[in-house]
């Protein structure tokens, strides 16, 4: 069977050039080509003039609208309105059903080796923005726990020093000087551009993506993000369900605070100067 | 020799003793800062750590938490921008609502917080507020850092606001706010009458 990354994307195409060959209609189908094409292009167009928010001319508006740094409002919220209703029907309950069913230890296991199978990303990123301090310490997290933590179940190296930091290729881009670009929300979540792309740079560090075809790895490679986000929910599930509740706009308020966090985390990344060598050495 | 006339030395002596007031005061409102979040915390801790029933903790925190959190200063940093066009008695109907929609966040979470202990760290400061770090600890989680904003407006140390993971309370509050009001075709009314619907619903849920 042809998989899509052994090349079925190109298939159409080039079934396209041997019919044309064969066939003399082939002018005909490309005009209807074409224009569907064209059409495309220009629903896209009228589309996306009306994903941007009005600039705002009032003084005071016009600051409060720089700030929230989100010109895609219009998109963003429509995106929001459908991650919220696939979570209330779906991702919720089975985050719910997960936490009913698995007992706290085994979730917190499960967390555990969630965050130690992440460890290569983050020890990425720390070797990208600078910080071998936090780098050993990933590649640390990740030796200690894959042998002696069996795969990442028990967080050994938290317990011999070593917890756990986040760091991601969004975060590393910051620490670059990259700004944030507006304000995305992406069907994973709040994000930006700069966020979004480091999504996808994230995606390619994990090592998990180059696990060869045909092994039982490539499954455990989908239950394990699918654990990913389910146990990322169930984290959250009074937290979220407190603001829904409490805020009047729920999308401004992830927003203002996804922001907020993410600066902080930046800075925090940024003011870690902590010695290269570990304490125990000196 | 002049130079070390009588009038001189004692001219020198004030400038250095107003320089060393001067130099001295930025740590003792430092100190100030943290032995007022230091008193504050272990009060609350003292209640919500106290083996009385939920109803009564809530009676106990209250002046607590009226005396030693700046609610009207909170509250008019949440509006935003349209506390300038608010009439004198939306302000007083929204201060109002607002006193009440904050208690109800603090007290309401005072049975989530039993078992719990602070530590407190270091104090910046940043403008005319100062920043107590502080750490949480709850049993069976992982210790919660925050940082308590200490202001002085009102003539004592009081708490502006909170931040936490990186989020500070009020301005994600304001944002709320002015998000909701600005779709609302910037009305405020339109606010207090969200205020008073979700102060209604929080009442029924707890009656």
């Amino acid at each position: 069977m042809i998989s899509g990354r052994n090349g079925s994307w190109l298939r159409p195409r080039a079934q396209d050039q041997h019919d044309q060959a064969r066939e003399g209609s082939s002018v005909h189908r490309r005009f209807r080509l074409g224009t569907l094409c064209l059409g495309l292009v220009l629903l896209g167009a009228t589309g996306c003039s009306s994903m941007k928010a009005p600039v705002p001319t009032d003084p005071d508006a016009l600051a409060e609208y720089k700030a929230a740094n989100d010109p895609y409002e219009p998109l963003n919220r429509k995106m929001f309105n459908m991650t919220m209703k696939f979570d209330k029907w779906a991702l919720r309950p089975v985050a719910k059903a997960y936490v009913w069913a698995v007992p706290r230890p085994v979730r917190n296991s499960l967390g555990n080796m969630i965050t130690t199978m992440n460890e290569p990303s983050v020890f990425f990123n720390d070797v990208g923005a600078g910080k071998p301090r936090r780098a050993g310490d990933s590649f640390v997290r990740w030796c200690i726990n894959m042998t002696a933590g069996v795969g990442g179940l028990i967080d050994v190296a938290k317990m011999a020093g070593f917890p756990h930091h986040d760091n991601d290729a969004g975060l590393t881009m910051a620490n670059w000087g990259i700004s944030s670009g507006p304000y995305l929300f992406l069907p994973m979540g709040p994000s930006s551009f700069r966020d979004g792309i480091g999504y996808g740079i994230d995606q390619g560090l994990s090592p998990w993506d180059y696990v060869p075809r045909g092994y039982g790895l490539v499954s455990f490679n989908w239950a394990y993000n699918m654990m990913g986000v389910v146990h990322g929910r169930s984290e959250h599930l009074e937290d979220l369900d407190a603001l829904q509740r409490d805020a009047l706009d729920p999308y401004a308020t992830i927003r203002s605070a996804y922001q907020q966090q993410r600066k902080a985390q930046a800075e925090a990344i940024r003011n870690d100067r902590r010695a290269t060598v570990p304490d125990w050495y000196q | 020799m002049r130079l070390l006339s009588g009038r001189r030395i004692v001219l020198a002596t004030l400038a250095l003793t107003c320089a060393s007031g001067l130099f001295a005061l930025p740590a003792r409102a430092a100190d100030n800062a943290k032995q007022f979040i230091q008193s504050f915390g272990t009060q609350l801790v003292a209640i919500v750590n106290s083996p009385v029933p939920l109803s009564e903790k809530k009676i106990k925190v209250l002046p607590l938490v009226q005396k030693n959190v700046d609610i009207d200063g909170i509250g008019r940093y949440c509006l935003g921008r349209y506390w300038k066009i608010a009439t004198p008695e939306q302000k007083q109907r929204y201060q109002a609502l607002f006193h009440e929609v904050l208690v109800n966040a603090i007290t309401d979470k005072l049975g989530e917080y039993r078992g719990v202990s602070f530590t407190i760290g270091d104090v910046t400061r940043s403008g005319n507020e100062d920043s107590v770090n502080a750490i949480l600890t709850r049993p069976q989680q992982p210790p919660a850092s925050m940082q308590w904003i200490v202001g002085y407006e009102n003539g004592q140390p009081q708490v502006v606001d909170v931040i936490g993971e990186g989020a500070s309370l009020r301005l994600t509050q304001r944002n709320d706010y002015s998000s909701f009001i600005a779709r609302n075709g910037d009305s405020v009314a339109a606010l207090l009458s969200a205020l008073q619907k979700q102060l209604d619903r929080h009442n029924q849920s707890t009656n």
